[in-house]
């Protein structure tokens, strides 16, 4: 028979091991759900200037600013949360649509973080709509080049 | 037991089409440049950036395909005479595209889309074949051979072609107008469109009662969505809208053209006649 002193710390391991799973899992969450949210925000200021871009609103710098602070400040946020830490596939219980690929070996994932905010300086940068519709472009396909590669089909 | 073995065999037999089958037909290398970009032929035929010394706007050989039974090599489509096509009769390519059968009559994998390239006629492959004699010639690497595919998983393919390959040529619908046509016959012939949006069933043939309603991925990673309702679903404000999105994809902010091998689709689809794509989108937005 265990003795009672055996089965308390076997009880006490068996609650710490199973509190130490529940705080993975809510972290790997909290990091997915940062990642989605960082990107929500790209998708909705994506939105206002590719209204620019294709005519069904008219140029203005001042949304042109907001939408690329409203990205910075998204980027910024999820790099708190730790949104892109390979930690974040570990246990998770939501689903994510990011690929492991992201994290794996030869990952190309820093050259198109890296190409989106390029792109983000390269728009800040312009004055006018001629000088924005140049250079909106690069932006999008910066987002495509990621998402071609490490992002899955939502459906 | 032997009868068995037996129906296998003949079941699973290659049932290329005959010579005769090529209509005498004037190349148009033109309409085979069109309807290469239309089927993404360059998509898979074409060498990784990465691969040094491989032009990689041409169709040497593409990067290998790893199927759960081996790995394929999308091979060189080149006019090279040693590695390429150019050594290849009308009959021989024709087969290979619309029958997915080699030209040393082996079942080749359905990873290369035949299943809908068998809807073209014939005289439009001939045309893409003219197209690709006309490339430069480039002589491809020989490449490690990975897992070959051991001969009975190919020839059990056959038994697979048997079940699903619908060679049942694309025909124009009379009471539709000639936009919607050209629409149909991209979609589901070259563009292979299907391949990805339209749900399998349990033979790993198309569904045809759920045609282009998404499911999925064919590849096993994530889904591919509908393709009804695009406007009504308000991703795309009218079929206008969706011709700008099949023309500049992400770069314009067009959220679902990237992932799953889309953002491949729609390079090449950006490369189309503006009145083609017109009629893509026309067609697409009939769907109610
Ligand atoms: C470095 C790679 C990368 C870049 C750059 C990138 N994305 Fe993403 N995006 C992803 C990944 C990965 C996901 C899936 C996230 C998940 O589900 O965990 C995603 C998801 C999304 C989603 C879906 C969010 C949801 O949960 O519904 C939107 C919208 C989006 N991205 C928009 C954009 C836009 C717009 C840009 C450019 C301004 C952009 N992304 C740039 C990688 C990237
Ligand atoms: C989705 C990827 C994909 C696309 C798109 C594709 N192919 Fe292929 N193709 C393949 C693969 C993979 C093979 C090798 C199949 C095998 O080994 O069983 C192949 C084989 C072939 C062969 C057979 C060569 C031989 O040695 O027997 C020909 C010819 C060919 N493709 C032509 C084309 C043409 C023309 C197009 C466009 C109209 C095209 N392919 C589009 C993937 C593709
Ligand atoms: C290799 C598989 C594949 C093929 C072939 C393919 N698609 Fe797609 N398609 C996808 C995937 C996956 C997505 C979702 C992409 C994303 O979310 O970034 C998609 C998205 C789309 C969308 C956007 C749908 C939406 O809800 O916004 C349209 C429109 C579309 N495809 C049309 C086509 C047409 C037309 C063809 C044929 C010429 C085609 N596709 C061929 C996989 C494919």
């Amino acid at each position: 028979m265990l003795s009672s002193k055996l089965l308390k710390s076997l009880t006490a391991g068996v609650l710490v091991v199973g509190l130490g799973v529940t705080l993975a899992y809510a972290a790997a969450d909290d990091q997915i759900k940062a990642r989605q949210t960082e990107m929500k925000a790209n998708g909705k200021a994506m939105g206002a200037l590719a209204a620019i871009m294709k005519g069904e609103a008219p140029y203005d710098a001042a949304v042109v600013k907001a939408s690329l602070d409203a990205m910075a400040a998204a980027d910024a946020a999820a790099g708190e949360a730790k949104a892109w830490d390979a930690s974040s596939m570990e246990g998770a219980t939501i689903e994510t649509w990011a690929k492991p690929e992201i994290w794996a070996e030869g990952s190309q994932v820093g050259a198109k973080y890296q190409a989106w905010v390029d792109a983000r300086t390269a728009l800040a940068a312009t004055t006018d709509e001629a000088g924005f519709k140049a250079a909106f472009p690069a932006l999008g396909a910066s987002c495509g080049g990621c998402h071609e590669m490490y992002r899955k089909p939502k459906g | 037991m032997v009868l068995g073995l037996l129906a296998f065999w003949l079941v699973s037999a290659p049932r290329p089409l005959p010579a005769s089958a090529v209509p005498a037909h004037t190349a148009n290398a033109a309409n085979g440049q069109l309807l290469y970009n239309a089927g993404g032929c360059k998509s898979c035929h074409k060498p990784n950036p990465d691969v040094a010394g491989l032009d990689s706007s041409l169709p040497s050989g593409g990067a290998p395909f790893k199927t759960p039974i081996g790995t394929l090599y999308p091979p060189n489509l080149t006019p090279d005479i040693e590695t390429g096509i150019g050594a290849w009769s009308d009959i021989e390519f024709v087969n290979a595209v619309q029958r997915g059968i080699s030209k040393d009559s082996q079942h080749l994998i359905p990873a290369f889309p035949y299943t809908s390239y068998a809807r073209m006629p014939v005289a439009d492959v001939l045309d893409i074949r003219a197209y690709l004699m006309s490339l430069p010639p480039v002589a491809s690497p020989k490449r490690d051979a990975g897992v070959p595919l051991a001969f009975i998983l190919r020839r059990g393919l056959g038994l697979w072609k048997w079940i699903s390959l619908d060679t049942t040529a694309w025909m124009p619908d009379t009471t539709q107008s000639e936009g919607w046509n050209r629409g149909s016959y991209l979609v589901n012939g070259p563009g292979h469109c299907g391949e990805c949006h339209t749900p399998r069933n349990l033979f790993m043939a198309s569904d045809t009662s759920r045609f282009l309603m998404g499911g999925p991925h064919p590849e096993g990673v994530g889904k591919v969505p509908s393709l009804h309702k695009l406007i009504e679903s308000k991703r795309y404000k009218d079929a206008a809208d969706l011709v700008l999105a099949f023309q500049n994809g992400e770069s314009f902010g067009y959220e679902h053209m990237s992932a799953g091998g889309m953002g491949q689709v729609q390079s090449n689809l950006a490369k189309l006649p503006q009145g083609d794509l017109e009629a893509i989108a026309y067609y697409l937005t009939s769907f109610k």
